[in-house]
């Protein structure tokens, strides 16, 4: 009983850690809350891992294929925007042109077909072999395409294999190689077979539609202004610009034709992102944006909840003598606790669960970073929540 | 030179609002010295609690004013969140209940009244282990308080309010949840301690089962202070209590 209090350090940071104690007492409670705003993590890493996968499905072809100029169909802002078709010998005229060094052709049309029994969809998409030789294909397996005609490489996601027979448009193509991760902008597995076979495939009609097409004097039938390509006609003329070339030169020579319309790898990525997917961006980036706030909502809740179900504590710390700080630390800790461990198991979730979905969810390091920075800042708010209800708690109140 | 007392109370006076003025206290004085064991008596509603209020520094007086060690601490429209470290370092609580924090152990609870006044944790835990030795729960020391017994819980906060070495112990009630034999204990232990320690000890009670362990009582009844009366060879005479009373009891 005679034991006297041993000195002060004259530092503030030594008490007990509270929070961690308090967790540590009601474990299963926090980490079943830790889950809880985990599942609310994911949905929103879900959202934003949507649109970056919409956005990188929507660029792939225009940021892989190499193309520095699309020649398209006059008046028009194909072939994604919008429907394009042009001449299937544009690409000699476009050739012609100083400062193009290569071109080649391009067309892609969504098809349905049937395979082993299944009905199967992908979005069928011509090279111009031999003179693209499809190295920028993501190949994951099998080979790239290497005779001229009845070859295909499709995407994993169309539910091909190799050595697969389908019969597209008159004609069979067997599967000799297969991709990953190429789809189109609505998500259709990508289908490759050459530019000829492409165009075989769209030229296919029924007997009456042919009979009709002559009648009507015209032997291929073709629509000009359709947005799907037809005999003889192709979506784009890609253009490959030397080195030393003046691209303005280049687009304004093509341009002076009249016929045509000339659009940069650039301005295709503005037309899909601005465009094309508009509307779509803002929707996810809105049902994001509500996301975000019913976690706000939920972890301040849970925070001040916290907080209700500590007053008679907090009161027996002021009582005691504690400053401020100690009780500011503890509802701080632990609301950062809760969201950094909720944002910890969301990211685990994520990474289970997405890679099951039928559409690419992109997670990015920057993304994840941010939604990491906007979970704490949640948590942030959250904790001033339940600090503004400590702030008031009386000492007194130890006794009611 | 004498030395002032740990507590001074002068002429304090409490008034509520509510739908009328309630006159909690009314010009209520006394000194409490060191080593002295005071007991504060009176029945419910008789203002026992609010004269503790405004001892401990948790309510302000309507009127009047507060001195610890001679220092003026507290008057009408004092800054209380301003006297924290006033409570820290000069005041320990003991309550009805325990108010014992659920999720540190017998030792941390103790020690956490140290840690907040910036001793480090090692030698905090020593001294609460100390401590909690002195009041026969050494074998308690790690267990949380959901697994000790009411009277056990208590000593803890006895243990708590003791860590600091403060000057002035106030007491609310200690004794209410406790049977009669531990309920003495208590009271003895805190006797021991003004006796070892030279603190001040304040009880608020109503149990009259232990009056010959205190120095001096005082009674309030209405607000007012109605009586006082000074231990004599552990016999107590106190207004309202004869003699024969206090041997029953």
């Amino acid at each position: 009983m005679d034991a006297r209090q041993p000195r002060r350090s004259g530092r503030g940071d030594w008490i007990v850690n509270l929070a961690l104690r308090d967790i540590r007492f009601n474990a299963v409670r926090f980490l079943l809350t830790m889950a809880g705003v985990g599942l609310l993590v994911t949905a929103a890493i879900g959202m934003v891992g949507l649109y970056r996968g919409i956005i990188a499905d929507a660029l792939l072809i225009v940021r892989d294929i190499g193309a520095d100029l699309w020649v398209v169909q006059g008046g028009r802002a194909g072939p994604f925007a919008e429907g394009s078709a042009v001449s299937a010998t544009l690409d000699r005229r476009v050739e012609g042109v100083e400062g193009v060094a290569a071109v080649r052709r391009f067309v892609q049309f969504n098809q349905q077909f049937e395979a082993g029994g299944r009905s199967l969809r992908a979005t069928v998409t011509g090279i111009d072999h031999p003179a693209d030789d499809g190295g920028w294909l993501r190949l994951a397996q099998g080979r790239g395409l290497s005779a001229g005609h009845f070859e295909a490489v499709a995407d994993e996601s169309v539910g091909l294999a190799i050595d697969d027979v389908v019969r597209l448009g008159a004609d069979d193509h067997r599967v000799v190689g297969l991709t990953r991760g190429m789809v189109d902008q609505m998500g259709d597995g990508l289908l490759f077979v050459t530019i000829n076979d492409a165009q075989a495939i769209a030229r296919r009609r029924t007997a009456e539609e042919v009979l009709l097409a002559r009648a009507a004097g015209n032997r291929s039938g073709a629509a000009t202004t359709s947005s799907v390509p037809q005999d003889s006609k192709i979506a784009a003329v890609l253009v490959a610009l030397d080195s030393a070339a003046d691209p303005a030169a280049v687009v304004a020579a093509i341009r002076r034709w009249g016929d045509v319309a000339v659009l940069s790898r650039d301005d295709q990525v503005d037309l899909l992102l601005n465009k094309r997917l508009w509307r779509l961006r803002v929707q996810i980036l809105a049902f994001t944006s509500v996301l975000l706030a019913v976690m706000t909502i939920v972890v301040s809740l849970i925070v001040h909840t916290m907080t209700l179900e500590k007053l008679h504590q907090i009161a027996l710390l002021k009582l005691i003598g504690a400053r401020n700080g100690v009780v500011v630390s503890m509802i701080g800790q632990q609301a950062m606790l809760i969201g950094s461990g909720g944002f910890l198991a969301g990211v685990g979730i994520a990474h289970l669960v997405f890679p099951l979905f039928p559409r690419r969810v992109e997670m990015t390091v920057a993304d994840l970073a941010a939604l990491f920075a906007t979970v704490l800042a949640i948590a942030g708010i959250a904790a001033l929540f339940g600090i503004s209800r400590a702030m008031r708690v009386h000492a007194r109140e130890v006794l009611s | 030179m004498t030395r002032p007392p740990v507590l001074g109370v002068d002429g304090a006076v409490k008034h509520y609002d509510g739908g009328g003025v309630v006159r909690a206290l009314d010009g209520v004085s006394f000194e409490l010295h060191a080593g002295e064991l005071l007991g504060i008596m009176g029945p419910s509603g008789s203002g026992k609690s609010t004269l503790l209020l405004i001892a401990g520094l948790l309510e302000p007086p309507t009127a009047g004013e507060v001195r610890i060690g001679g220092q003026r601490v507290s008057w009408p429209g004092a800054d209380l969140d301003g006297l924290r470290e006033v409570r820290r370092r000069r005041i320990g609580f003991v309550f009805q209940k325990p108010n014992l924090i659920p999720f540190l152990n017998a030792t941390e609870n103790v020690a956490l009244a140290l840690e907040i006044d910036d001793v480090p944790p090692g030698p905090a835990r020593r001294h609460a282990g100390g401590l909690l030795r002195a009041l026969g729960l050494a074998h308690r020391a790690s267990s949380l308080p959901a697994r000790l017994s009411g009277g056990e819980q208590q000593r803890v906060a006895v243990a708590r309010a003791l860590a600091n070495d403060p000057p002035l112990i106030l007491a609310d009630e200690p004794t209410a949840a406790l049977d009669s034999v531990r309920g003495r204990q208590v009271i003895a232990l805190f006797r021991r301690i003004a006796d070892e320690r030279g603190a001040g000890i304040a009880v608020v009670t109503h149990d009259p089962r232990a009056l010959d362990l205190f120095d001096r009582t005082i009674e309030l009844s209405d607000g007012k202070l109605v009586g006082a009366s000074t231990g004599i060879g552990g016999l107590v005479l106190q207004r309202g209590l004869s003699e024969g009373d206090v041997e029953r009891r």
